[in-house]
């Protein structure tokens, strides 16, 4: 994901203002010396800055417990400093990913989340400290955490309602539990509804209403609970010293390893031994980089009934079975003495691959939904979530470089392996889809009475009306089958058939190839918002074609040349196409040349990605501006005793410029989390690509 | 003379004439006559005398056609000759030259003077496009210099392409998609779910937590008459050649055979320009957009996206504190310097 992380002086101006806004100026200092001058030792920092050597020590710790720099590894004898581009950039997703984590699972396992994202890296320990201090109430605000996570630990307590309301909560839960968990069970079961009416019956399961808020998390149980299972599904991973190596010194510890013990300490100079080397050397990262996500033993053994059988994921509970064992640990809850546990030394953070797999869900599911319509779009969902537990990052970052040929070989055409854990089924989904959705909506009607055999269709409506909530299992698999059907037809193939196992097709969904057609689709996308269709049509003509001269194009496009030069200028100027003047004569002459037309996909890709760092970079811009013209105003909202009482101490036009205020900033910000979607489908789906 | 040419202008006109043609039209006594009044006829350019599978043959030309090439000269009669047997596909005018051995500015000022009697008529090729290919005023030109249907002059018909091609978008929507009306599917919600559920627990005994969770589903209202288009279960995708030989037989365009090269170029295009989408190898349906709302996506819908000063953007004067595309998107102030 860190391809084309090209350190453009665009993007080190978005991240050094995504780092002043997250972790504040000092740092942000730092960050932009680093930004400018690239890897540093301490020592040119404080050159370069003006700043105090206790200042930048300062800086670079709240930098480095945030990820946003790298430093090279410990015991080298001068540390160098470094800036993780992506992890910096990443600080714009962070509202995303507790939203997703929210689709996906549930408030708790946001909230969750969130605090590791605004703590950094946390000891499980220090987590549950967080959620659960063992002292009183009073004697926590100057607590003797004193260490270095003892700045974020006091964040996570005022921005984490559960350190204050699990108080209040932790003696009803003792006899509640049961009805809590029956409770539990409803609403996880309707995450994915949306009618607002499903509230209430699972609110009020077993009759009496649920004292306990959603998203507050219960026990310290519960927490191991929700981090083992975002671990699981690649959410959340260890977190380890070699995340702070740079990709440069990554490579070289890893390359030192392999050298010394695989090649007695020699780098090999043969190109079989060569390429040995760089396939050891591709294997050990990978690793290194899988056992960063693997469920450490002593968490997912503490549970003897883990559902972590594979089926059972897939009812995307929080706790399928552990009625019985929560009921014990509640009891000597969260006041009696904490017992330390092996797990609490294990240090967890948030996996930053894993936000751009979901959103590529989101980004499909949407486009699916546009262009199959919602009822599709539900069916496309519930396959990617499926299939999302099982992919911790969107693209291997990291592949085996293909086999050299032996002379005479043909070039290995079998198409790649696929874990057939990774297959659809019409029936899981069919009985893993969101049961209040009516899914015969979006098909044609000639299917449904195939399928049902009832009645006919007669003008095109059915002589008899199926409820689809009443159909049988074996009906439904068959019209999700529809669905899917035309899911895989769909000119992006957003499922392909895969194989058949007895009568059920299986099917799978190729990423990279639907990624590669979505940047062609939001290229078009950028095109066509521009220059209307001439432009797209024009570039859809040079991507089918290849190189094209003018008269070309116009055969392609079947229009005149009059008509295409001007779209032909204007997307040359953008950068979107090439044009290349080839002389057929000695004499360069402009008469005698060929002039050609091309569009090179990458190109454009980065092209467009660059643009909208820029544009995401001037919206943040236009945010501190618009904020700063109602500074004073926001200051004096902000005052302890003005707020709650906002009527009584600010007159009606301070008011109404504070709504404005709002609305601009929720404007501006919804429109840099679009952007941000560009930027991930430009990015951080598919790596680099080789264009015709 | 005049009898056999009146007879012979009563047939539908392009008709060829054979011998035996002529014959049976008993104008002439003696097969000598005959001879003598086709050659009368042919000298004043009345027949036009051809050749069909080395057996001799006329064709009439109108009086005042005849009229026209009476008054021609030596050398322009030689050149239209020349592009007389080029016939359809045309003669190129370098290729004349080298044929009749006339001078260039002989050549240009013969062939203006022909234009102007309205005798040849000059294509721009479309297979070489700096060539001025010259052939009769009646003849239409081959698909080889005029391109096929979809050009006239040498250049695309862009009302012609757009009338087909709607044309053409609807008898392929019409056979890949179906339109559904809203109520479509009128059922009454029966909770049969929540009926199988009772059951259950009546055997059971006890309740099962997923099956009492079947609370009765939210039915959205429908509006009969909001209909949605959808694709069509199992469809015959129509091909180039499918969609060639439907027009061709709507006859719509006049006199102009469609080939299937042809249809597949115009529905190529209209792969290209969005409104078709190709489902394999040679197959087309119609693009269909479920939601009428078009976002593009968050770059070009904000305003830098379309900022024409884009590049400029930065530190100075132009930024976007000052931006006045931010200003009229937000409806606030922007800084004035
Ligand atoms: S002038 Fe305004 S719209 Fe244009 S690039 Fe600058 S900030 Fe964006």
């Amino acid at each position: 994901m860190s391809y084309v992380q090209r350190e453009t002086p665009i993007l080190a101006d978005l991240c050094t203002s995504l780092v002043e806004d997250h972790v504040g100026e000092l740092a942000a200092r730092i960050f932009s010396v680093l930004a400018r001058l690239g890897r540093q030792t301490l020592a040119a920092i404080a050159r370069a800055s003006y700043l105090s050597a206790r200042q930048i020590r300062n800086g670079l710790s709240v930098l480095l417990q945030h990820n946003l720099v790298f430093h090279s590894p410990v015991g080298a004898p001068l540390v160098h400093y470094e800036i993780d581009w992506h992890y910096s950039y990443a600080l714009v997703r962070q509202g995303s990913i507790a939203k997703f984590v929210e689709e996906r699972f549930d408030k708790r396992a946001s909230n969750v989340v969130a605090n590791l994202l605004s703590l950094g890296p946390t000891r499980i320990g220090d987590l549950k400290e967080a959620y659960f201090p063992a002292h009183d109430a009073d004697s926590d605000d100057e607590s003797d955490d004193g260490t270095a996570n003892g700045s974020p630990l006091k964040k996570a307590k005022t921005n984490g309602v559960n350190g204050i309301s699990t108080k209040t909560n932790g003696d009803v839960n003792g006899d509640s539990h049961t009805d809590h968990h029956a409770t539990n069970g409803a609403t996880e079961l309707g995450a994915q509804r949306k009618h607002p009416a499903d509230d209430i019956p699972a609110e009020h399961v077993n009759g009496e209403p649920v004292a306990q808020d959603e998203g507050v998390i219960a026990s310290e149980k519960q927490l191991l609970d929700i981090v083992q299972l975002l671990m699981r599904e690649g959410w959340l991973m260890e977190a380890d010293q070699t995340q702070f190596l740079s990709p440069g010194d990554l490579h070289a510890m890893v390359q030192e390893t392999v050298i010394e013990e695989e090649h007695h300490g020699i780098a090999p100079t043969g190109t079989k031994a060569k390429d040995d080397m760089v396939r050891s050397i591709l294997r050990r990262k990978r690793k290194i980089r899988d056992g960063w996500l693997t469920v450490p033993a002593t968490l997912s053994s503490r549970k003897r009934q883990a559902p972590d059988s594979g089926h059972d994921r897939s009812t995307k509970r929080l706790k399928t079975n552990g009625g019985n064992e929560w009921s014990a640990n509640t009891s000597n809850g969260a006041s009696s003495q904490r017992e330390t546990s092996p797990e609490d030394d294990i240090p967890i953070r948030v996996n930053p691959e894993k936000v751009a797999v979901a959103m590529r869900s989101a980004q499909l599911v949407h486009l699916v939904e546009q262009r199959l319509g919602l009822v599709t779009a539900q069916v496309y969902q519930t396959i990617l979530w499926q299939l999302e537990r099982d992919l911790p990052r969107c693209f291997e970052e990291w592949p085996d470089p293909p086999l050299p040929l032996k002379p005479g070989e043909e070039p290995n055409v079998e198409p790649p392996w696929v874990d057939p854990e990774s297959l659809i089924t019409a029936r899981d989904i069919a009985k893993n889809l969101d049961r209040h959705l009516d899914v015969c909506a979006g098909l044609d009607p000639h299917t449904i009475v195939k399928i049902t055999g009832k009645g006919h269709v007669r003008g095109n409506v059915l002589t008899e009306p199926v409820d689809p909530y009443g159909l049988s299992l074996d009906e439904k698999t068959r019209v999700v089958d529809a669905h899917i059907h035309l899911l895989s037809e769909d000119p992006f193939h957003f499922v392909s058939w895969h194989s058949r196992a007895g009568t059920i097709s299986r099917w799978r969904v190729e990423f990279d190839e639907i990624s590669k057609a979505l940047i062609q689709y939001e290229i078009e996308n950028t095109v066509l918002a521009r220059q209307k269709g001439l432009g797209v049509k024009l570039i859809r003509a040079l991507k089918k074609k290849g190189r094209l001269d003018e008269r070309g194009a116009c055969n392609a496009m079947m229009m005149s040349a009059n008509d295409i030069r001007g779209t032909i200028n204007d997307l040359t100027v953008q950068g979107m196409i090439q044009t290349q003047e080839v002389p057929k004569v000695d004499r360069r002459e402009a008469k005698h040349s060929l002039h050609l037309i091309w569009y090179d996909r990458q190109r454009a890709r980065e092209k467009l990605l660059h643009d909208t760092y820029k544009g995401m970079l001037r919206i943040i811009q236009r945010i501190a501006f618009e904020r700063e013209k109602v500074q004073v105003l926001i200051s004096k909202a902000e005052r302890s005793d003005v707020v709650g009482n906002e009527e009584k101490w600010l007159s009606q036009s301070d008011l109404d410029e504070l709504k404005k205020w709002r609305e601009v900033q929720e404007k501006l910000f919804l429109q840099l989390t679009r952007e941000d979607e560009l930027v991930a489908t430009l990015r951080d789906f598919i790596g680099p690509l080789v264009s015709a | 003379m005049d009898l056999l040419y009146e007879k012979c202008a009563q047939r539908a006109a392009g008709t060829i004439f054979f011998q035996r043609d002529l014959q049976n039209m008993q104008v002439a006594e003696t097969l000598g006559e005959l001879t003598m009044l086709v050659g009368q006829l042919c000298a004043q350019h009345l027949l036009k005398l051809m050749t069909f599978d080395s057996e001799m043959c006329w064709k009439l030309r109108t009086r005042s056609e005849a009229d026209k090439l009476r008054r021609l000269n030596p050398d322009e009669r030689l050149l239209y000759h020349h592009i007389d047997q080029a016939q359809n596909e045309g003669i190129w005018s370098k290729a004349l030259r080298a044929r009749t051995n006339v001078t260039q500015q002989l050549l240009t000022k013969c062939l203006k003077s022909l234009e102007s009697k309205d005798l040849v008529q000059s294509v721009m090729s479309v297979k070489f496009p700096n060539r001025k290919m010259y052939l009769l005023k009646d003849l239409r030109p081959s698909e080889d210099i005029a391109g096929g249907p979809w050009q006239s002059e040498g250049d695309f018909d862009a009302a012609l392409i757009d009338t087909i091609s709607g044309v053409v978008a609807r008898y392929i929507e019409s056979e890949t998609c179906i339109k559904v009306p809203g109520n479509w599917n009128d059922y009454t919600p029966m909770d049969r779910a929540q009926a199988i559920a009772q059951k259950k627990a009546q055997v059971q005994g006890v309740r099962d937590i997923e099956d009492s969770l079947a609370v009765q589903p939210y039915k959205p209202p429908v509006d009969p008459t909001a209909v949605r288009v959808v694709h069509r279960n199992n469809p015959q995708y129509p091909t180039a050649g499918t969609v060639a030989s439907w027009l061709n037989a709507k006859e719509i365009l006049k006199d102009k055979h469609v080939r299937d090269d042809d249809m597949e170029q115009l529905l190529e295009m209209m792969v290209l320009d969005g409104r078709l989408e190709k489902i394999s190898g040679a197959t087309y349906r119609t693009v269909l957009m479920a939601s009428d709302t078009k976002t593009f996506n968050g770059f070009v819908d904000a305003p830098c996206g379309n900022c024409p000063v884009f590049d400029l953007c930065g530190e100075g004067a132009i930024s976007a504190r000052t931006c006045v595309y931010f200003g009229e998107w937000l409806a606030t102030e922007s800084e004035v310097i």
